[in-house]
């Protein structure tokens, strides 16, 4: 198990480096020139050739590249163009709440997609079944941004119990901190509850029809016995895949509920960075997105065998 | 029993104490980039910009320039001499002395500063000297007409140099001027605090905490006034804009602004390095129909750059109403097939489409591509498109609506536009002191950049703020900033 764990970790390390070369190299590739945006409406050339000078933006790109990545290996991110904040304070800045929100979300989505997930595929075709299936169609057929503006007409304007928008962190006031982040959480949850809610009704399918829960039903074992322990439990193993990958995209920052709600995390970072050009901001935002990911996947295969001990590692 | 009670009381006096403290929220509709008045290049800086830092002049609402931290001053030796004399007493928010020495620092750091995005503004500026403890005095390279209108925006706002000093880069993280609100933090993406400047030359702010907040999205922007979670919101869409009008608990200020937006030629190749092709686009344009069904008449049609009640405005020049006829003669029979760039955007979009359709009314055939701001810029400024979205935020001079716009190499001359004439006469305005004569010169050369159509003005947008009843104390300014000073929430 260790073993295995060291040696996904150090698998990792080249496809890091692929990373790293390919956050630089699409940032390039990006149309518009940092300087030209930082100054919008004042950009004279003379001003414009200045500033490219003093952010390092005229030496060529293989020497930006080699010193980026030397400073990485100290931690050292660089700074915003824009207001010359540090990148990885920036970072740390975001990242709980974007990792907050996403626990939130998917905590959410699990409550709504097990209970539906398995009634779906225990009353299979059933009036139950297929009303659960459209709602999972729609929870996945509705865009974020509209759901969004649902919930705040719904919960903000109409009831006025939720306030539309804002954040407050959690140490400072964890009911308030709940609180605001409820309608964001509920709005990604939904989206990812019925992904997840899907995944888990075809696999209890498949393995309900397996000849070991029919054996299982023939020693005489309780109805719900069988259903939660030999049918869950390892229908779980393709749905723990699916959550992996929904929890990975949340961390990359969940652009558009941010967007709407005012979240000040990861991917109001990120679009906010792209829009300004703010090569650092980019760069090091995209790098540790795909270390996220690649932790959470690597806790993904970690977590297959607690459920099921047949998975063993090699 | 009692004990309990008395907390309760004690408690909710406190509570009414915290109540009396008043707070006003705004939302924006961008993040502030950078609150340095040297650094900025962002038309929403200067909204929290103008709270922090007074400026040398500032505009009243009929945009004259009115006293602010110059008490007065005098233009002499034929425009080349601005000799400014301060107001005493005033200090900046950390407590030292807003003097002429600091008036000096501070337009020397936006003349000097490494990316100072004021150096273009100022570029007229020889010196600065100290006369007085309270006198300061700008001598010139050639007479600015514009000068006093550039001062009254950020090259005008006099930063502490103690504080300026010792933040260096990050004074735009810490900034501190002598405004009558004062900078108390900042999380980026999540809001802007300032608190009332209690010894404040010109009387404390009734607000006690002034916080801005963005909200890029609209629709976003709205329901968070009409939940009460801000204040206030500037811009509004103007689709919402009856909504606000016919809810009792909110009121709209809807004001005209300095702006203009249109379309730019390509001048510089194919198909619009002719003439006739630009004349055929501009004619089938119906500047009524852009304001009714694009922005519910919050807007008015262009005849030009300048608005109707700046100084520059000419009442003689007509926006011209849609000639399908002469579109039609001027393309004698050929087709004409181009690509106009925009920006996404639900407004954008349906701009666009509105364009492309009277477009097609005279049989020309036009491609939308929608590219982000940022690619929009660098193909403007490349001279990489055919046609092109794209307007100006607007200023008080005529200067700061055309010059740049129309001369040869000018910064913002997205069509690759030249002509001697225009050259000349723009390069004459400026040097102009008297505003008759520098209008009179302006509308010359706009006579025939209308003539050579590089641009074709289609509207100039009003502003449009939304707020709770019971704000009062809110000037309608057409430079769109909103000046908390004076404001009060009832």
């Amino acid at each position: 198990m260790i073993q295995f764990a060291v040696r996904r970790l150090l698998a990792a390390l080249p496809t890091l480096f692929v990373v790293t070369v390919l956050v630089f190299g699409m940032v390039q590739l990006l149309p518009g020139d940092p300087a030209r945006l930082l100054l919008g409406e004042e950009a004279t050339p003379q001003a414009v050739t200045e500033l490219r000078h003093s952010l390092g933006l005229d030496r060529p790109v293989p020497e930006q590249y080699v010193r980026w990545l030397m400073n990485i290996g100290r931690l050292d991110f660089g700074s915003s163009v824009k207001d010359n904040s540090s990148v990885l304070g920036l970072i740390a800045d975001k990242l709980p709440t974007t990792i907050e929100l996403a626990l939130f979300a998917m905590l959410i989505a699990a409550l709504i997609a097990l209970p539906a997930g398995m009634i779906s595929a225990l009353k299979r075709d059933s009036w139950t079944d297929r009303a659960l299936t459209l709602l999972a169609l729609s929870g996945i057929s509705l865009p974020n941004f509209f759901l969004g503006i649902l919930l705040i007409y719904l919960f903000s304007i109409r009831l006025a119990w939720i306030p539309a928008s804002g954040y407050v962190p959690f140490s400072q006031n964890p009911a308030k901190n709940l609180l605001l982040l409820l309608l964001p959480a509920v709005t990604l949850g939904v989206h990812s509850a019925a992904v997840l809610a899907r995944y888990l009704r075809s696999s209890m399918l498949e393995t309900l029809s397996q000849d070991y829960v029919r054996t299982a039903h023939a020693k005489g074992i309780t109805w719900q016995q069988v259903v939660l322990k030999h049918g869950l439990r390892n229908a779980l193993v393709p749905v723990i895949t699916a959550f992996g990958l929904q929890l990975g995209g949340l961390l990359g920052g969940a652009v558009i509920t941010e967007q709407i709600f005012s979240v000040p995390g990861f991917g109001r970072l990120l679009v906010d960075a792209v829009f300004t050009r703010d090569l650092p901001v980019i760069q090091g935002v995209v790098l540790v997105s795909a270390v996220a990911v690649f932790l959470v996947s690597f806790l993904v295969d970690l977590a297959y065998a607690a459920v099921d001990p047949r998975i063993r590692y090699h | 029993m009692r004990q309990p009670a008395r907390i309760l009381a004690l408690l909710s006096l406190l509570a009414l104490g915290a109540a009396a403290a008043e707070t006003v929220t705004v939302g924006l509709d961008a993040d502030p980039p950078r609150l340095d008045p040297a650094l900025s290049s962002a038309f929403v800086d200067r909204q929290v910009l103008n709270q922090i830092f007074d400026k040398l002049v500032d505009l009243d609402q009929n945009l004259k320039i009115v006293p602010a931290l110059a008490k007065s001053w005098k233009i002499s030796n034929g425009g080349l001499t601005y000799t400014f004399t301060l107001r005493p007493g005033v200090k900046f928010h950390d407590g030292t002395p807003l003097d002429a020495s600091a008036v000096k620092y501070s337009l020397e750091r936006n003349l000097n500063l490494e990316g100072s995005a004021r150096k273009n503004e100022l570029s007229s500026v020889k010196d600065i000297k100290v006369l007085g403890p309270l006198t300061v005095q700008l001598n010139l390279k050639q007479p600015y007409g514009p000068l006093l209108a550039v001062l009254a925006d950020r090259a005008g706002m006099i930063v502490s140099p103690k504080a300026a000093e010792r933040e260096g880069k990050d004074f735009q993280n810490n900034p501190v001027g002598s405004g009558p609100f004062e900078f108390v933090s900042r999380k980026r993406q999540d809001n802007i605090t300032l608190q009332a400047n209690k010894a404040y030359w010109d009387g404390v702010p009734k607000i006690d905490k002034l916080v801005y907040r963005p909200f890029p999205e609209g629709d976003v922007r709205l329901a968070n006034l009409l939940s009460g979670a801000v204040q206030v919101i500037t811009p509004i869409d103007p689709k919402d804009i009856s909504k606000l009008d016919q809810n009792p608990k909110f009121d709209v200020l809807n004001y005209p602004g300095l702006g203009f937006q249109g379309i730019w030629f390509n001048v510089t190749r194919p198909p619009f390095n002719d003439k006739a092709n630009r004349q055929a686009v501009a004619a089938t344009i119906d500047r009524d129909a852009v304001a009714k069904v694009v922005f519910y008449n919050t807007v008015k049609p262009a005849a030009g750059p300048f608005p109707p009640g700046t100084p520059a405005y000419s009442p003689t020049i007509k926006a011209p109403e849609p000639n399908l006829a002469l579109a039609r003669q001027k393309l004698g029979g050929k087709p004409l097939t181009f690509t106009i760039l925009t920006t996404p955007g639900t407004v954008t979009t349906q701009l666009a489409q509105l364009y492309q359709a009277m477009f097609a009314q005279a049989g020309i055939s036009a491609k939308i591509q929608q590219v982000e701001f940022g690619t929009l810029l660098d193909r403007a400024d490349k001279h990489d498109f055919d046609a092109l979205i794209l307007g100006w935020s607007g200023r008080p001079d005529p200067d700061g609506n055309i010059y740049d716009f129309f001369v040869t190499g000018g910064a913002n001359n997205q069509a690759g536009y030249s002509n001697k004439t225009v050259d000349q006469l723009l390069n004459k305005a400026r040097a102009q002191s008297a505003m008759p004569a520098r209008v009179a010169t302006y509308n010359v050369a706009l006579g025939q950049i209308l003539s050579d159509v590089p641009y074709v003005w289609v509207y100039h947008p009003n502003n449009l703020v939304g707020m709770v009843r019971g704000l009062s104390g809110i000037k309608a300014i057409p430079d769109g900033i909103i000046r908390f000073k004076d404001a009060d929430l009832k």
